[in-house]
């Protein structure tokens, strides 16, 4: 790889990629085409069939969404599916007759519907910041009560009769023609109106996953803390994604109803849903096109093996086959089959140690970083945060002013941590107020206060493991700049300052400790903050990069507010800042570091000497 | 309203709360000691169920056919852990998967082996007459053994050295891996405790819930949202959400219908969920 000059770096690398990305995008499109094309070839009543299996592909890609690339697991998509079935089979028949095209009617609807629900149960899980856990359990209760009172639910819409138990009959076929004369298609024809449909719903999904809100949404499921650090509402991004997920279940419900004429309340049943994840593990998970894969494996088997998909002995096949695909197959055929063809194209894997990079920083990208719609103020007055019967932070009143580095010491448990994360949102107060640039911030969420110009680096590196180093520094700066260039440019500029260029295209998890402190820190710089947190950022650094780091600190203190938390009393004395001791969660002194050298309080307690020790 | 009904509807509430706890108890020390959910639960209880129908039909006397289908459950739960849970530790979402394989594949495999419907045994229990409403005898001996089991088990996790080992495995699994306590073996214990549990739930209701592939359902809806709202302490937090939860939604479910007593503790979850985001428990200070 030759493009090492920073400027050049990420411009026609992004270009070559989006070409690389556009000839997917393009190859996908041939291929929807050929096998819409194709579908009129073969066989009728194999056409038929395979137009479920591409159905129920598409019922697969919308968890492979919501699972594969957010990772929040959902056993409720067969709820969308059925729900988004049963409304647009309701709307195909009262609206069929003045339309003749029924689709026309059933896949807004449909959609619609599943977007709806999705909407709802995705509000209480995100907003209500519920866990993974949390969250499946929710989803498999939705599926389980909808299913037990769909059995019993009876209403007459228009000419639609939903009979309980016995279902919502009489669903019009595929019509595509328009007028009181349309003509239903044949098996064919409804095989290559699916195949084209679920292909558009493909492409627009492949398509938004490669776009900042797909990589965003890699960020969430990597490291949903550090997405929100950065400014990003976690919540906001996941329940797009997951209303996005409900509406494709609810389309391909709309064509199972068109498909099988009848709807009855078993689409709502555990048997059914049972499939969806075995189609996304089948054909590999995250993928997009693996679930696609997947139902036409497990369809075609079942098919060409005798029997179909539902009923029968095959619940006991499925359910032996979900726990050993859980238990012994990772990344299914598409993760099989790209492994084999991309081993050319994957990361550099990390190679030998090159010290130079630090002895000549460019610091000149660092004299402006701040905002400057921030006056870079940051003040705690008199906060309090108490855990049950533990006060780690105790009435602290501090205020950091832009053109300062502060720098906050105490032995362990003294409560600077925790300081800090009352500071950026992580923790709520229990008395006081945080100011932020002369605006209440008490009850600001995490990512308000990174968008008002906090940035923080924690204590052990936070970084998107999975992705790219300059990904990772592109995601940071795409929050402050909102233009694809513009935080290209910065990438740019950011890595040669935190020496990592050569590395740019590294897989960030392969990073020495070191190196990934440097990108946290490049993150956060990334962000153009106007008070800068750094918890222990010295860690895991050389003596060189220390130095760096040091005259890098001072330089940014030039337009920010710099709040250090260190250990390192020589690395604290080379930023010849204001520093502050806190001590059992109280302001204990402050001053230079010379002048706290000498008192002999601070000694003591580092010392655990008794004078100034309390016992609590 | 007279007050014989009042003191029925209470008494068939609470009645019916504490068949909810037996039937959640299992799924509750499983999750508070491990951190796994089993979504099989439902099937585990079908399956002690089932035990104690055969073992009676054999000529067991009842309290023996209870015991058999303790140890049949536990037994097959230690199985499983072993051969499923324990290749899955710290990947959560995918135990869930894979548990539910397992949950169909039991429902499957008691539709093939007995049929979706099974006569009943057959128990006849005395009533208890209340003013002018009867209720079975066999509902008040069900309350007093939920008690008895919440009790139980609460000594069993707070006073043999299996239950603090268990507690401190999963409060700080590598601090209790440094000091030498064999989690893996832990795991297994009280993966069967969880079992057996769920087998004696099977056993002990099966005069009042006849024993079909399907049963398992009817309880784990209210089960798995029980076991979330109570959070980290597994068995306070339970007998709480349960108590209360399962009480409210008998009175609704036999004032409208049964869907709206699962609707009711839906919405109850969702509501405790807004305000306790990890549970009811998060911030008792309590053992358990």
């Amino acid at each position: 790889m030759s493009d090492c000059e920073v400027t050049d770096l990420s411009l026609p690398r992004r270009k070559r990629d989006a070409l690389l990305a556009h000839r997917g995008f393009w190859i996908a499109l041939l291929l929807v085409g050929a096998l819409a094309a194709g579908a009129s070839c073969v066989d009728s009543y194999l056409a038929y069939v395979a137009t479920s299996w591409v159905i129920f592909g598409l019922l697969g890609l919308s968890l492979d969404l919501i699972w594969g690339r957010a990772g929040v697991l959902s056993l409720g998509q067969t709820a969308f599916f059925g729900i988004g079935g049963y409304l647009g089979s309701v709307a195909a028949i009262n609206l069929a007759p003045l339309t003749g095209n029924t689709l026309i009617c059933s896949g807004p609807v449909g959609s619609l519907a599943g977007a709806c629900i999705a909407g709802l149960v995705g509000w209480l899980i995100f907003f209500g910041r519920m866990g993974a856990l949390q969250a499946t359990i929710l989803t498999y209760t939705v599926t389980l009560i909808i299913w037990t009172s769909a059995v019993s639910f009876h209403a007459t819409v228009g000419a639609a009769v939903i009979g309980g138990d016995n279902g919502l009959a009489d669903i019009p076929p595929y019509v595509v023609e328009f007028g009181n004369m349309a003509t239903p298609l044949g098996p064919n024809g409804m095989l290559a109106c699916t195949i084209l449909i679920a292909g558009g719903a493909y492409l627009l999904s492949a398509s938004l996953m490669r776009s900042p809100f797909g990589l965003l949404v890699d960020c969430v499921r990597l490291n949903a803390e550090k997405t929100e650090l950065l400014g990003y509402d976690t919540r906001k991004i996941q329940f797009l994604l997951f209303v996005l997920a409900g509406s494709i279940a609810g389309l391909a419900g709309a064509l199972f109803g068109h498909w099988a004429n009848y709807l009855t309340p078993s689409v709502f049943s555990v048997q059914e849903g049972l499939l969806v994840p075995i189609y996304v593990l089948v054909g590999g998970r995250g993928t997009l096109a693996g679930p696609f894969v997947g139902a036409l494996l497990v369809g075609g088997l079942s098919f060409w093996l005798g029997g179909g998909v539902i009923g029968g002995q095959t619940t006991l096949v499925m359910g032996l086959g979900l726990m050993l695909l859980v238990l012994f197959v990772e990344g299914g055929v598409i993760g099989a089959v790209t492994s084999l063809f991309a081993k050319g194209n994957r990361l550099r894997a990390l190679g030998t140690e090159t010290e130079g990079e630090h002895r000549h920083p460019s610091l000149a990208a660092l004299k402006h970083i701040a905002r400057q719609d921030s006056d870079g103020s940051l003040e705690a007055r008199a906060i309090v945060r108490r855990f049950g019967g533990i006060t780690p932070v105790n009435g602290v009143s501090l205020t950091f002013q832009r053109g300062r580095v502060y720098c906050l010491i105490g032995p362990n448990g003294a409560g600077k941590s925790t300081f800090l994360r009352c500071c950026m949102g992580s923790h709520t107060l229990s008395e006081g107020e945080i100011m932020l640039a002369g605006k209440r911030a008490t009850t600001w969420r995490t990512f308000e206060r990174a968008r008002a110009g906090l940035g923080v680096k924690m204590q052990t590196p936070q970084i998107f493991d999975e992705l790219s180093v300059a990904q990772n520094l592109w995601v940071a700066a795409y929050q402050v700049e909102r233009d694809r260039r513009a935080a290209d440019r910065k990438v740019a500029a950011i890595l040669s300052t935190i020496g990592l260029v050569a590395r740019a295209q590294f897989r960030a998890g392969e990073l020495s400790h070191g190196q990934q402190q440097w990108l946290d820190i490049g993150m956060v710089l990334c962000m153009s903050p106007a008070v800068i947190m750094l918890d222990e950022p010295a860690a895991g650094m050389t003596a060189v990069e220390r130095a760096v780091l040091a005259s890098m600190i001072r330089e940014l203190a030039t337009s920010a507010a710099v709040i250090v938390v260190e250990h390192d009393m020589d690395f604290v004395r080379s930023l010849e800042a204001e520093t502050i001791v806190l001590h059992q969660g109280e302001l204990f002194a402050r001053g230079s570091i010379e002048e706290l050298r000498r008192n002999e309080a601070v000694l003591d307690i580092y010392l655990g000497r008794r004078r100034h020790v309390r016992t609590t | 309203m007279e007050v014989d009904l009042v003191a029925i509807t209470l008494i068939s509430a609470v009645a019916s709360a504490a068949v909810l706890l037996i039937a959640t108890l299992g799924l509750a020390v499983v999750f508070g000691l491990m951190g796994v959910i089993n979504l099989a639960h439902g099937e585990f209880i079908m399956l002690g169920a089932y035990a104690a129908l055969l073992s009676t039909r054999a000529g067991l006397p009842f309290w023996a056919a209870i015991i058999v289908a303790v140890v049949l459950a536990a037994a097959f739960g230690a199985m499983v852990e072993l051969l499923l849970i324990r290749r899955l530790y710290s990947r959560i979402l995918d135990t869930m998967l894979a548990t539910w394989g397992l949950s169909l594949v039991l429902y499957q495999a008691a539709v093939v082996v007995f049929g979706a419907v099974t006569p009943g045994l057959g128990f006849s229990f005395s009533s208890v007459n209340i003013g002018a409403y009867g209720i079975s005898a066999y509902l008040l001996v069900l309350i007093a053994v939920a008690a008895l089991l919440t009790a139980a088990l609460y000594l069993l996790l707070t006073r043999t050295s299996y239950g603090v080992l268990a507690r401190a495995a999963v409060q700080d699994p590598q601090m209790s891996a440094a000091i030498g306590i064999d989690a893996a073996r832990i795991n297994t214990a009280t993966f069967a405790l969880g079992s057996g549990l769920a087998g004696f739930a099977g056993a002990v209701l099966l005069p009042i819930v006849p024993a079909t592939p399907g049963m398992g359902f009817a309880f784990v809806v209210k089960a798995f949202l029980g076991v979330v709202i109570a959070g980290p302490l597994a068995l306070s937090g339970t007998v709480m959400a349960i108590g209360v939860l399962g009480a409210l939604s008998n009175i609704t479910a036999s004032v409208w219908s049964a869907v709206f007593g699962d609707l009711l503790f839906f919405g109850a979850t969702i509501a405790l969920l807004r305000v306790f985001p990890q549970g009811i428990s998060q911030s008792w200070r309590m053992k358990l």
